[in-house]
Formats: C-alpha cells, sequence, structure tokens
C-alpha cells in the first residue's frame, strides 16, 4: 500500500483556506478515501445518524506526480482527524512560503516551482517514541531556507477490504441525485436567516417545490418562524405555479402544492441544517437544495466556478446530506 | 398572513402596523431584558404599543413604541387590547428580521386567527420572513406602579446615560443596596453602597455639568434600593443609547418611587449609517422612551426631610 504525491500551490490553497476550514465544522474527524483519480473527505458515511458531507477532488486540482498503489484497487481510505491535518499543513506552509518568499519575494506563485522547492504528503508507518508497534501516519514534507520540516499526522489504520466496499458502496448511494433541485445565490441571507432562528427551535421544516420555492420553518408551541425564498432556478423536475398563488400565506401556498404533490417537505435537526451552512466557509458560488425521492434526506450540493467565469468547476464538489428526522419522533 | 384572508372574516384585525427599522425595536426591547426568561405584556392603543415587564412586585419597566415609529399604524380595537408574550422569543423573533447593513420593513398585524401576534417582512416579493409569536392572557395583577411626584418640586436629575452605566456598574462590588441621597446645598447627588465594603460616589451639579445635565431639588431625600434592581435599570441598555450618550433621567417619587428614564434612537436606517448628526439631534418622534420604576427598600434609618 503506497501513497505518494505533491501537493500544488492550488490544492495548498483549496484545502488550507477553504475546504479544511468548512470540512473541520462538519466533525472532527473524517475519512480520507484516495483512489486513482479522486480524493474524497467523507464525513459520516459509515457511522450512523449524523450529517453526511461529501467533499471529492479530481486529483489534478490537489496533486501532482500523484502516485498510489493498494491490493484493493488502487484504493485507500483512512480515518484522520481535522484539526490535526490543518495544523500540520499550516505549518508546512510557513517554512514553504519562507523559502519561496527568499527566491524572489513572489509568494507561493510560481517561485517556488523555479526553485524546486515542494510539499510532498505520503502514507508512512512509523515507529512512535515509546511503542514497540509502528503506526500508519500522512506525512507532509518541505523545505525552507534554512531548515526543514516534516509533520507527522496520525492516522487510523487503512480501512480493510470490506470496510472500503461498504464506504463505496454508500459513497455510490450518496451521489444520488433529488429529482428537483431549487438554486440559491445569496447564500448569506439564508445563513443570517438561521444563524438568528436557531435559537428557537430544534427541528427544521424544509420544503422545496417544483416551481423554486424553498420554505424554511421553525415552529414550537410558543412561536413559528419561517423563511420563504421564491422563484428560484429549478433543476429537474418542473412544474408551473398555480395562478394567484401569491396572494396566499408561505404556510398556506406551501401545504396546497405538498397536496397537489408539487412539493416536498422534510424535518432535520436545526443543529445540522446550520452545520450545512458552514460549508460556506469553502466559498462555494452557490447552492441547491433538494429532497431525495423518498423523502430520506435533505440534499445540499455546492457549486463551484472556475474562478473568473460562471462555468461548473467540475473537478471539485462538496455536498451534504441531512437525515431526516422521524416525524412522529417529536 | 395575507390581507385577503382575514377580511374574508369580515373582522379588521385590532392593529396592522409597519415598521422600517427592526433594529432600533430590539435596541429599545433589549434594554427591558434583564434575565433570560420573562414574561412581558403588550398594550395597544391609538396612541402605539407599550410593553410592560415586571419583577417582584420591586421593579416595573415600560417602553413605549409611540405609533410615530411606525410607517404605517392602523387601530381599530374598542379598549386598549393587552396581551402576553414572552419577552426572550419577541426579541429574538425581531431579530430575525434585522438584518445587518439591510433596511428590513416589517409587518405586524394582531391578532392572528389563533390570537398570534403575526410579523412578516415586506420589502422583496421573492424572500419573506414571517412569525407567528403566541399570546397569553395577561396575569390580572396590578400593572400601576402609581408614581406620583413627591412634592410640588420634582425631586429629579438627569446624567448622561454612559456615565449613570459606570456609577451602577462600579457599585456592583459593595453590592446589596445602593442609597441615592439628593440634597440641594451644595447641589449634588449621592450613591453610596455599603455591603462588603463602602462606595460613595458624588455628583456635584456645579463641578460637573456635562455629566449631571439637569438638577431639580428643594430639599435633602434620601432612598436604598436594591442593587439587583438598580443595575436592570442600566445594564442591557443599547450601545447606540451610550453611544449617543443624550442623559438619562433620574426622577424620586412619592414613598421613594425611583423612576429611570432612557431615550432610544429609532432613527430611520437611511440616515443612521452615513450620516450622524453632530449635535445627537433626531426627530422626538423617532424615540422610543423607556421608563423603569424601582420601588425602595423599606427601611428604618430612610432620612426624608
Amino acid at each position: 500500500m503506497k501513497f505518494k504525491a505533491y501537493i500544488t500551490d492550488h490544492g495548498v490553497n483549496l484545502l488550507e483556506k477553504r475546504f479544511l476550514p468548512a470540512l473541520d465544522k462538519m466533525g472532527k474527524t473524517c475519512h480520507l478515501y484516495l483512489t486513482r483519480d479522486h480524493t474524497f473527505f467523507l464525513h459520516n458515511l459509515l457511522n450512523g445518524d449524523g450529517i453526511q458531507s461529501i467533499a471529492q477532488f479530481k486529483k489534478e486540482s490537489l496533486f501532482e506526480e500523484y502516485r498510489i498503489s493498494s491490493q484493493n484497487d488502487d484504493k485507500i481510505a483512512f480515518s484522520i482527524d481535522l484539526s490535526l491535518l490543518h495544523r500540520a499543513l499550516r505549518s508546512i506552509l510557513n517554512i514553504y512560503v519562507e523559502f519561496s518568499g527568499h527566491g524572489g519575494g513572489g509568494g507561493v506563485g510560481g517561485v517556488a516551482a523555479a526553485s524546486n522547492n515542494r510539499i510532498q504528503i505520503k502514507l508512512v508507518k512509523k515507529l512512535p517514541a515509546h511503542s514497540q508497534q509502528a503506526m500508519p501516519f500522512l506525512t507532509f514534507e518541505t523545505k525552507g531556507y534554512k531548515s526543514a520540516v516534516i509533520q507527522d499526522v496520525p492516522i487510523s489504520k487503512p480501512l480493510s477490504r470490506a470496510d472500503m466496499a461498504e464506504l463505496q458502496s454508500v459513497l455510490d448511494t450518496a451521489q444520488e441525485m433529488p429529482r428537483t433541485l431549487v438554486r440559491l445565490k445569496d447564500m448569506n441571507q439564508i445563513e443570517q436567516f438561521v444563524d438568528r432562528m436557531k435559537h428557537v427551535g430544534e427541528v427544521i421544516n424544509v420544503s422545496i417545490s417544483k416551481y423554486g420555492d424553498l420554505h424554511l420553518q421553525i415552529s414550537t408551541s410558543l412561536i413559528t418562524l419561517g423563511a420563504e425564498f421564491r422563484k428560484l432556478l429549478v433543476l429537474g423536475e418542473q412544474a408551473a405555479e398555480v395562478l394567484n398563488g401569491g396572494n396566499l400565506s408561505a404556510q398556506t401556498r406551501t401545504q396546497m402544492a405538498i397536496q397537489r404533490g408539487d412539493a416536498m417537505m422534510v424535518q432535520v435537526s436545526v443543529k445540522h441544517f446550520f452545520k450545512s451552512l458552514q460549508c460556506h466557509l469553502a466559498k462555494p458560488d452557490c447552492a441547491f437544495y433538494g429532497i431525495s425521492s423518498h423523502g430520506s434526506c435533505l440534499t445540499v450540493i455546492f457549486q463551484f466556478f472556475v474562478p473568473g467565469t460562471r462555468q461548473t468547476d467540475k473537478s471539485i464538489s462538496l455536498h451534504c446530506r441531512l437525515p431526516v428526522l422521524d416525524p412522529g419522533s417529536n | 398572513m395575507s390581507s385577503s384572508a382575514i377580511d374574508a372574516d369580515g373582522d379588521a384585525p385590532d392593529l396592522v402596523c409597519q415598521l422600517d427599522n427592526v433594529q432600533g425595536i430590539v435596541d429599545a426591547l433589549t434594554s427591558v431584558r434583564w434575565k433570560r426568561h420573562q414574561d412581558a405584556v403588550l398594550e395597544i392603543s391609538e396612541h402605539g404599543v407599550v410593553l410592560i415587564v415586571e419583577e417582584s412586585s420591586c421593579l416595573q419597566a415600560k417602553v413605549y413604541l409611540q405609533k410615530e415609529l411606525f410607517v404605517r399604524y392602523e387601530y381599530s380595537a374598542e379598549g386598549r387590547p393587552r396581551f402576553g408574550v414572552s419577552l426572550g422569543l419577541f426579541v429574538d423573533c425581531l431579530n430575525t428580521f434585522s438584518v445587518p447593513g439591510n433596511s428590513t420593513s416589517i409587518e405586524i398585524r394582531y391578532p392572528g386567527p389563533d390570537m398570534q401576534l403575526l410579523l412578516k417582512s415586506v420589502d422583496s416579493l421573492d424572500a419573506c420572513i414571517y412569525a407567528e409569536v403566541r399570546t397569553r392572557i395577561p396575569d390580572t395583577i396590578s400593572w400601576d406602579y402609581n408614581f406620583e411626584p413627591a412634592g410640588s418640586t420634582p425631586l429629579s436629575f438627569t446624567v448622561k446615560s454612559a456615565a449613570l452605566k459606570e456609577v451602577i456598574d462600579d457599585l456592583e462590588w459593595p453590592g446589596s443596596s445602593i442609597k441615592i441621597t439628593l440634597q440641594p446645598v451644595p447641589p449634588s447627588v449621592t450613591f453610596r453602597g455599603e455591603g462588603h465594603g463602602d462606595l460613595q460616589i458624588d455628583f456635584m451639579y456645579y463641578a460637573n455639568t456635562d455629566l449631571l445635565i439637569s438638577f431639580s431639588c428643594d430639599r435633602q431625600i434620601s432612598y436604598r434600593y436594591k442593587y439587583k434592581f438598580l443595575r436592570a435599570t442600566t445594564s442591557n441598555i443599547p450601545g447606540s443609547v451610550i453611544r449617543d450618550n443624550r442623559g438619562s433621567k433620574l426622577t424620586i417619587g412619592g414613598g421613594g418611587m425611583l423612576k429611570v428614564q432612557h431615550l432610544v434612537s429609532v432613527a430611520r436606517p437611511s440616515t443612521s449609517h452615513t450620516h450622524i448628526d453632530s449635535a445627537g439631534y433626531q426627530q422626538p418622534s423617532r424615540i422610543a422612551y423607556i421608563e423603569f420604576f424601582v420601588k425602595p427598600e423599606v427601611d428604618d434609618n430612610t432620612v426624608n426631610d
């Protein structure tokens, strides 16, 4: 089982500034899953009822000279502590930038490449101090102007063949698309709203209609608080809005749409919903919301544009799946 | 709730009003939020909305939101409807509507079909926030503290709000009860805390006219007040009041009842960011009035007359 690569400057930026801060909010540890072509950061896929988040990168968007081999179809997966990973990367980066800066003051850009300084990442087994048993680590290595630095991030034992097969199958299920997706461009608005409404209750009702309404509602015995975003762009199954719907209240409109089969509603935990909004730290350009076909989860898909364009950057993807609460359990 | 749905019942709601500065109202209401769970009573009339909170029959606060603060104020009830809400929930709920850097207009309606208080944003057709707050039938206890003047000359002084807050914060360490003394010669106000230790703070009228803005007193008078109630009168006054630093007026009425009045600006959002009047001038109509009533401690040693 071998993995060795060099992290590109783009990859460093993506991970250090954007994805690791976001993923860290999803949960302390995640599975890092490496295949011949892709790198995945996976939260809560194998265990339980938390929010699932799936971040997927084409290997070229993070690495160069990417080499991986394993007896399991060249796939490797293990769990890793994200805050340790983030700290190790930052530490490596300090030294790396120092060297690059000395080479001409150009920062992380081409100077580093010119000076042939790179950040290497590889899987190793090492004997930790005061231990008889070799442990697996994800190791980062680079050199600075006067020093070199190696950071070993402890990881779990690689997943067994059986666990890996399960991870892959859950991952395949998790890629299933909801039939209707609505696009939210102004993500600040929803973030501010949920940030303020999260004190009010613990369960949030989310309904999504085929004509582009996203309706959030928290309801307790004392208060009902809701927000409705209308006329959003719809992907997938659509329906024409019923005339005069605009005069009705948000609740009535949603109820009618559900009765007609033009909308679906699920209940999710406010905590999970708020967590999913933390993905904004990864700086997506917009978000799509959808409910899976049997109402089993709420899916939020974040879209990233190729910088400076309105074209989807297909080398990066990030989406969350929020488990639906059993309506009877309240 | 849309207007057509309400009108179908044939009855106009008691109140339909519209606000363009939610943050100002949140500030005003927050200033009377001295603990986590508080029941408040709202009274609506043709003049505006009054919110009343009370504690242990010793402390009462009122926030007056005159109808001039509202962009639209349609009152059509008989009598003066009163209802109870949870203050914390109401403020949290209003806060949801207030988006920093954005002027938000909201419509408030009472009662809803189930006697709720209904709120909704009215800025945009494509994004709407709404809330329904459950109301209670208020307790029948007397909410009136019957503040009466102590004599022909009012016993009162006005002090810069920031200074008042600082004084009361400083009096925390002696704790327990605080004696407030007003005396005409030399004209001064004294706050004295006696507890774990003694701390006395004097405001001399002629020495610091910039702190003590006005003073009226024809005889020496002093009363003790429980520190925790006194603290409630300034502990949550919003930053905007401290920044405006207009002045808070304290009046001692019959029986030693202390009245503390603050003014909270509910300026139009459009002017508040770009241009702040250097003189701190606000149209009187854009001010929310806040009054606290604190009953004195029953104390044999009270020096009176």
